[in-house]
Formats: C-alpha cells, sequence, structure tokens
C-alpha cells in the first residue's frame, strides 16, 4: 500500500519558507520546509512549540497574517498547482472544500453567535451550492457522521452549549463537509482530555477509511503519532529534520533532535529517576544559528555543525534524515552515534 | 425568551416608581414658590394663600406624594400652571417632535458611528483609519451647542442649504439630527473600532477564513454580530445622553419639542410640567434600555435569564 501511495503525491511542500518582518527584526518561523503527503496517506508532523509547524499549515492554505508575516520563498503543490501563486478566488475555493483544517482550540474555534448547524451548512452552501434546506439537512448528517447524539437537536444549539469534544467533532464536521482532499488537523486533541483524544483520533481515522482523504496531523505528542500516522517528518526551527515511517519512529530514528524527542518521553518499561530532557532552548527564530540549528543543544555536534546546515540526505528508503554525522564529510570524534541511533 | 421579556418589563414597575419619587423630592428643594409666581407681583398674600390651596401645596409633602402618585397612575399629571393645560396634554404635543429627532439622531449614530468604526477596524492604521479617529476626537470634545451654532452658520445662514431654525420638513431635521448624534456616532465608532479589532483577531474569524469565505463574508456576518454586543449597551446608554441633549438642541435650533418645553417650564416654575415632562423622558429612557437589554439578549444568547 505505502509504495502505491508514493505514486500519487497530493500535496508538496517544496522549500517552503515563511517569515515575519516585525520590528524586532525577520522571523524566519518556516525556513525550507520539504515535505510531500501522498493520497490516502496521515502524515505527522511532529516538533516542539516555536518549530514552525502550524505557520507552515497556515502557509499551505494561505492563512498567514500579513503583515506582518509573508511567504518569501519555495512552493506548495496541490495536485501540480502552485497555491502560493495562486489568486485570493482560487484560495477561497480550495479552502474549506478541498483542503480543510482543524485547530487546535476547539472552545473558540467555532463562532459564538451561530448555531453549529448554520456553520456547518454556511461551507455547504458555500461550495456545494446547495439551498438552505438541503445545506441544513446535510450539515444535520454530519453531525450524526462525526457521532454526535440527537444531531437534529444539537445543530440548533449554539457552541456555548456543547462540551470541548463535541465542539471539536463540529469542527470536524466543518472540514470534512465538503468531503476533502487533504485534512490539516493542528493539534486537533490537545486542548481535550485523554479519553476524549482518543475517540477524536479514532473518528478521524474512519473517516479517512469512509472518505479517502489525505491527513496531516501537527502535534507535539509523540503518543498521537504513533497511533494514527504512517509517516512522521520532525520538524525543528524551521526545517525539516528527519522523515521516517511512523514505524521506524521509535526503533530506528537518526537524528540528534529526534532521538532526544523520543527519550525524553517517560517509559514504563525502565526504572527512571528523571525524564531525560534535551538540553537548552529551541534557537529565536530572529537569531538562527550560523550552522545546524540543533548544533547548540546536540551532544554530538562537531566542528562542521557549527559553520554549516546539512542536507536533508535519503538515510534508507523512506528515511530522510539533515545531520552530519550520516554524511561522507563527518569527521566527528562520535562514531558511536550511529551505533546509538540504531540501539535505541 | 417570553419569559425573559415578562420578567423584565415586571422590573421596569419599582424602576418607575423610584424615579417618580427621585422627581418629586428634586422639585421640592427647587427654590422659589409656584404659587407667588403664578399670583404675579403685587398679589395679595391671601390670593397667593388662595393659589396653594387651589395646588395642594399646603398639604404635608407626604400626602403630596401620595396624591400625584396616584394620579399618575391615572395618565393624569396635572395642569399646567403657565398654559392652564393640562400637562399631559401639553407633552403629547411636543414629545411627537422630539422623538423624531431622537430617532433621526440615533440613526446617525448608529449608522455613521459603526460605519467608520468598521472601516477603521478593517483599514488599520491607514489614512482612513487616522481621519475617522481623529474626526471621533473631535466629535467626543466639541458640546453640542458649539457644533449646533457652527454648523446653523456654515450650512443655513452662509449656504442657505437648510432652514435656521423650526420644525416640519425632513430639512429641518437634518441640521439638529447631526448636532445630537455626532458625538454619540464618534463613541460608536471607536467602540466598534476597538471590539471589531478584538474581534478579528479571534480564532473563529480564523476559521471562517479557513472555509473559504469571503472577506465581506467574514467582516459583516461572522465579525459584527460578535463585535456589535458591546456596541449595543454603548448604543443604549448614548441613548439617554441624547434625551438629554435634545433639551441643548431644541434650544438651539428653537425647536418646539419635549426639551424645550421642560426648559421653559424650569424659568417659569412651572413644577406640573417639569415634573411631567422629566417623568415621561425617564420612562422612554426606561423602555429604551428594556429594548437594548432584550436586542442584547438575542445577539448573545449565553445571557442567562434570570
Amino acid at each position: 500500500m505505502l509504495k502505491q501511495q508514493q505514486n500519487e503525491p497530493v500535496l508538496e511542500v517544496r522549500n517552503l519558507q515563511t517569515h515575519f518582518f516585525t520590528d524586532e527584526g525577520v522571523s524566519k518561523a518556516v525556513n525550507g520546509v520539504d515535505f510531500v503527503l501522498h493520497k490516502g496517506e496521515t502524515l505527522g508532523l511532529v516538533g516542539e512549540s516555536g518549530s514552525g509547524k502550524s505557520i507552515t499549515s497556515l502557509s499551505i492554505l494561505q492563512l498567514i497574517a500579513s503583515p506582518p508575516g509573508r511567504i518569501v520563498g519555495g512552493e506548495v503543490l496541490f495536485k501540480g498547482k502552485d497555491l502560493v501563486k495562486a489568486t485570493d478566488k482560487d484560495m477561497r475555493a480550495i479552502r474549506g472544500n478541498q483542503i480543510s483544517v482543524i485547530f487546535q482550540e476547539p472552545m473558540t474555534s467555532l463562532n459564538p453567535v451561530y448555531t453549529v448547524g448554520e456553520q456547518i451548512a454556511e461551507v455547504l452552501r458555500l461550495h456545494q451550492n446547495l439551498g438552505r434546506k438541503e445545506a441544513w439537512a446535510k450539515a444535520v448528517d454530519m453531525l450524526r457522521l462525526v457521532g454526535i447524539p440527537s444531531p437534529e437537536k444539537r445543530a440548533k444549539q449554539e457552541p456555548f452549549q456543547l462540551s470541548g469534544g463535541m465542539r471539536q467533532r463540529v469542527m470536524i464536521a466543518i472540514a470534512m463537509a465538503c468531503n476533502p482532499e487533504v485534512l490539516i488537523a493542528d493539534e486537533p486533541t490537545t486542548a481535550l482530555d485523554v479519553t476524549i483524544q482518543a475517540q477524536i483520533l479514532e473518528l478521524m481515522k474512519e473517516l479517512q477509511q469512509q472518505l479517502g482523504m489525505s491527513i496531516m496531523i501537527i502535534t507535539h505528542d509523540l503518543g498521537v503519532v504513533s497511533e494514527t500516522c504512517d509517516r512522521v517528518a520532525v520538524m525543528y526551527a524551521g526545517k525539516i529534520v528527519e522523515q521516517l515511517s511512523a514505524d521506524q519512529l521509535f526503533t530506528d530514528a537518526k537524528h540528534p533532535y529526534t532521538q532526544g524527542l523520543i527519550n525524553s518521553l517517560p517509559r514504563l518499561d525502565q526504572e527512571q529517576e528523571e525524564l531525560q530532557a534535551i538540553q537548552g532552548h529551541v534557537p529565536s527564530p530572529y537569531q538562527m544559528p550560523a550552522g545546524c540549528a540543533f548544533a547548540p543543544r546536540c551532544p554530538h555536534a562537531g566542528d562542521i555543525c557549527h559553520t554549516a546546515m546539512p542536507e536533508l540526505l535519503q538515510h534508507d528508503t523512506d528515511h530522510e534524515v539533515r545531520c552530519w554525522i550520516y554524511t561522507p564529510e563527518w569527521q566527528g570524534n562520535d562514531s558511536t552515534m550511529m551505533k546509538a541511533g540504531n540501539a535505541s | 425568551m417570553t419569559v425573559f421579556i415578562i420578567r423584565r418589563l415586571l422590573q421596569t414597575i419599582p424602576v418607575l416608581l423610584g424615579v417618580i419619587l427621585v422627581v418629586f423630592i428634586i422639585m421640592q428643594f427647587v427654590p422659589g414658590d409656584p404659587a407667588v409666581l403664578l399670583a404675579g407681583d403685587g398679589a395679595t398674600a391671601e390670593t397667593v394663600a388662595r393659589i396653594r390651596h387651589q395646588l395642594g401645596l399646603d398639604q404635608p409633602v407626604l400626602v403630596q406624594y401620595v396624591q400625584y402618585v396616584g394620579h399618575v397612575l391615572q395618565g393624569d399629571l396635572g395642569i399646567s400652571i403657565r398654559s392652564q393645560l393640562p400637562v399631559m396634554k401639553e407633552i403629547m404635543t411636543r414629545l411627537p417632535i422630539t422623538i423624531e429627532l431622537a430617532i433621526a439622531s440615533i440613526f446617525i449614530t448608529i449608522i455613521l458611528g459603526m460605519l467608520a468604526g468598521i472601516i477603521s477596524a478593517t483599514k488599520q492604521y491607514s489614512a482612513s483609519d487616522f481621519s475617522i479617529m481623529i474626526l471621533a476626537l473631535l466629535g467626543v470634545s466639541l458640546p453640542s451647542f458649539c457644533l449646533g451654532l457652527m454648523l446653523m452658520y456654515f450650512f443655513s445662514v452662509k449656504m442657505h442649504l437648510f432652514p435656521v431654525t423650526g420644525w416640519g420638513t425632513w430639512k429641518h431635521m437634518v441640521l439638529p439630527a447631526i448636532t445630537l448624534g455626532a458625538s454619540g456616532a464618534a463613541i460608536v465608532a471607536r467602540m466598534t473600532r476597538s471590539s471589531m479589532l478584538d474581534v478579528i483577531r479571534q480564532d473563529y474569524i480564523r476559521t471562517a477564513k479557513a472555509k473559504g469565505l469571503k472577506p465581506n463574508i467574514i467582516v459583516y456576518k461572522h465579525a459584527l454580530k460578535n463585535a456589535l454586543i458591546p456596541v449595543i449597551t454603548v448604543v443604549g446608554l448614548q441613548f439617554g445622553i441624547l434625551l438629554g441633549g435634545t433639551v441643548l438642541v431644541e434650544s438651539v435650533f428653537a425647536i418646539n419639542g419635549l426639551g424645550r418645553l421642560i426648559v421653559e417650564a424650569i424659568r417659569m416654575r412651572d413644577l406640573p410640567v417639569v415634573q411631567g415632562g422629566v417623568l415621561v423622558a425617564s420612562i422612554i429612557f426606561v423602555l429604551v434600555n428594556l429594548g437594548v437589554d432584550i436586542l442584547y439578549r438575542s445577539f448573545n444568547k449565553r445571557i442567562s435569564l434570570d
């Protein structure tokens, strides 16, 4: 199945650069991001807060607040068409219709003064030219599809009458209403409690199987990744540092940052006194280090790491990594690194 | 909703009783004896005493109050000392003019204020934003009698576009309505701007954009309805200020409305007319507030019924 997916990329992001021009300087929030989303697959975009995950997703839909933000370079190819160059009108026809997004905050992402039914029906009337009654009927169907009990009654309620989990289901119903080809889920479960998280992820998986769309999940939760994703792209300081299959993530991560993320998870199978955190902080997007952005925090960094940024190199089939250690140029003192990476 | 409206209506009863009490007490403290004024210069003490007795002013204050409330409840506001006509009749001939003026003014306040506020917010820091905010500052700062005289001078005396004084046609209405509505429009513009700026940064506006909606729909459907919630309150308060403002504006433009009636009555110590006028104005204000509450709730259903 994976091979078949490889042939049909739906969304290709190439060297995407989104910068914010503020009084304090230029913030390079997204600084050359590349990834491919194939038909029917689920890609996880993982990273710490401030790594540029959400900005990447907003950039795909051209939803960056401008000013201060601007896409300064790169391409976002959706079925071969570059969205960066698309007109506002073309973008409006794509948003909510072919590419939908679910945001992190279900409590505030719905308009408080309209019923949830109206908010779902609106997108149907806009993109599918349905009449008022048809759109309402389909909105009720969508609520039923996302598992909301007594949808006829719920459709007439305002968001404040619904719980957080219910509201996120409504957001999913809005996103799914027009049967999009790509669903971007920006931390869809972060604001929800654990039992609801599992339900929402399960719902997204079910709908993906029924409707056959591609999903990009943005998260900092590696548990969510392992549960839902086919592939994972790890982001650090505005760049993808590693891409691999979700199965490999916990066994075969190569980049020191990815390894650090995995090692910082609490383990149930070992006795741990303390969690192993990654030392230091994400660099300020206003002042990126000269070489690899992770070098100042990397336990293995050599001289070259502080002077030049490595390329994202093919490490294996379906596995790319951006780290000097895995290049022929590496002359570092740390030949144990590769073994350590394989072992962990 | 019906329960809410009935409950709010019942709540207005004690408010109105309180209003009657306050108006009555204030009139007790106004210096000058209406009986003396009515009797005229050189009247004998007996004449004054007789008039005082006729008006019931020789009774204890409490008795006067109970009698007054009783009459008010029957729609009887007394007899004007000056014209000897029923106060109710005097007020009813003047009230429609003031209501026309107030409605025209509140219309200017709402339409002009909101439009300016929306333009300001959607084009923040642009030239139009700055000009609107400077105009709004002027509108808030300029006293209405000053603005009224300036408008009258330029548009009526110099340019002959509108009549200088009086009431009757829509042309008579333009300048007084602008004079009365200007400061409210300025306040509403500033309020709408800040409220809109707050709302357009909300997550649900981002959701609306992500749905693929047009910018106009996002602003006028998704943002405005939320932004109007605090603005409605301000408009309600403005209506009260506006009722007070009619007194000045009607005097400047020589309009025979309720405001001018009250001013004349105060000058003449025509107590029943002053009491009646203030009472009617208060009732209107209470009713407008009731309307605002109902409107407020229909915009924002999160407000509980209690």
